[in-house]
């Protein structure tokens, strides 16, 4: 073949796609994206004849490196909230059933869907750990195991109407407490910071 | 064959399109199968018209493992949507 003028807009898909992982916002979507400059890498190593390149650049490259940041991303993108469950015993005949259930589920789920909608801007996962009592659940913030923990708040003002319950919401990091701040008046909680003392050190 | 190597090279501009401009994470993952099996059919080709056997086991690997990567990662973001 004498024209290798393809040659030329197959090279020019390089620098395209690189231009396209640059400019992603979402993580998520940045590695999907240079998935697709791995391939197009490959296509453009292997036609010009470096098949060693192409090849590590297919297997190292798109498959293991986009799995294992796939993985990171996943882990590291998540807000730990500690919530109270209601340990329920009921009596059924001679069985004694023990049920955890999360206390008043219709208000905690649209408490839930307003931290979503407000951590989703972040692209931050939220992710609900359980705790029985109060202590454990404070004890679990202060050693740094949770990120924040939301609990019920007993209204008197609100004797009448026992479906709209208040909730606390108590974070020990900064960045975490600065993101809630400005949206904090249209969600169903108040919110306060309180500095964990302690050696470990995991920062968002 | 230039031609149609050229317009090969313009239908693989149709999904990167696609996955830039999409907010679909599976809209992009689509498009990252269909560039995937795009460029090995394309290197399969080159290899084919230049009568070279090295380019097109190049072509065979990046098929496999453009499919193997892409259900790996399906995977992974499925079980993200899922918690």
């Amino acid at each position: 073949m004498n024209d290798d003028s393809y040659i030329y807009i197959l090279t020019a898909l390089l620098p395209l796609a690189a231009c396209m992982v640059v400019v992603q916002v979402n993580p998520y979507h940045a590695l999907v994206i240079r998935g697709i400059l791995g391939a197009i890498a490959a296509l453009v190593y292997s036609v010009f004849g470096a098949a060693d390149v192409a090849l590590t650049e297919a297997l190292m490259g798109t498959m293991l490196a986009i799995t294992l940041y796939a993985v990171a991303v996943r882990s590291s993108l998540v807000m730990r909230l500690g919530v109270l469950e209601e340990e329920k015993v009921e009596s059924d005949g001679d069985v004694l059933k023990v049920e955890l259930t999360v206390e008043s589920p219709r208000d905690f789920n649209s408490l839930m869907k307003d931290f979503r909608r407000i951590f989703n801007k972040y692209y931050l996962r939220i992710e609900v750990v359980p705790f029985t009592t109060p202590q454990a659940l404070h004890r679990a913030l202060m050693e740094k195991e949770i990120h924040a923990s939301c609990v019920p708040v007993l209204d008197s003002d609100a004797a009448g109407e026992a479906e709209t319950k208040h909730y606390q919401t108590v974070t020990r990091i900064q960045r975490l407490y600065d993101i809630m701040q400005p949206e904090i008046s249209s969600i169903n909680t108040s919110l306060d910071y309180k500095f964990a003392s302690g050696s470990g050190e995991d920062s968002q | 064959m230039n031609l149609l190597l050229i317009a090969m090279i313009a239908a693989m501009l149709i999904p990167m399109y696609q996955a830039l401009k999409d907010d679909d994470i599976w809209q992009k993952m689509l498009a990252l199968g269909s560039i995937s099996s795009k460029a090995g059919i394309m290197t399969l080709f080159i290899s084919v018209l230049r009568d070279d056997w090295m380019i097109g086991a190049v072509g065979a690997i990046i098929l496999t493992v453009g499919n193997a990567g892409l259900m790996l990662l399906a995977h992974i973001i499925k079980r993200m949507d899922d918690l």
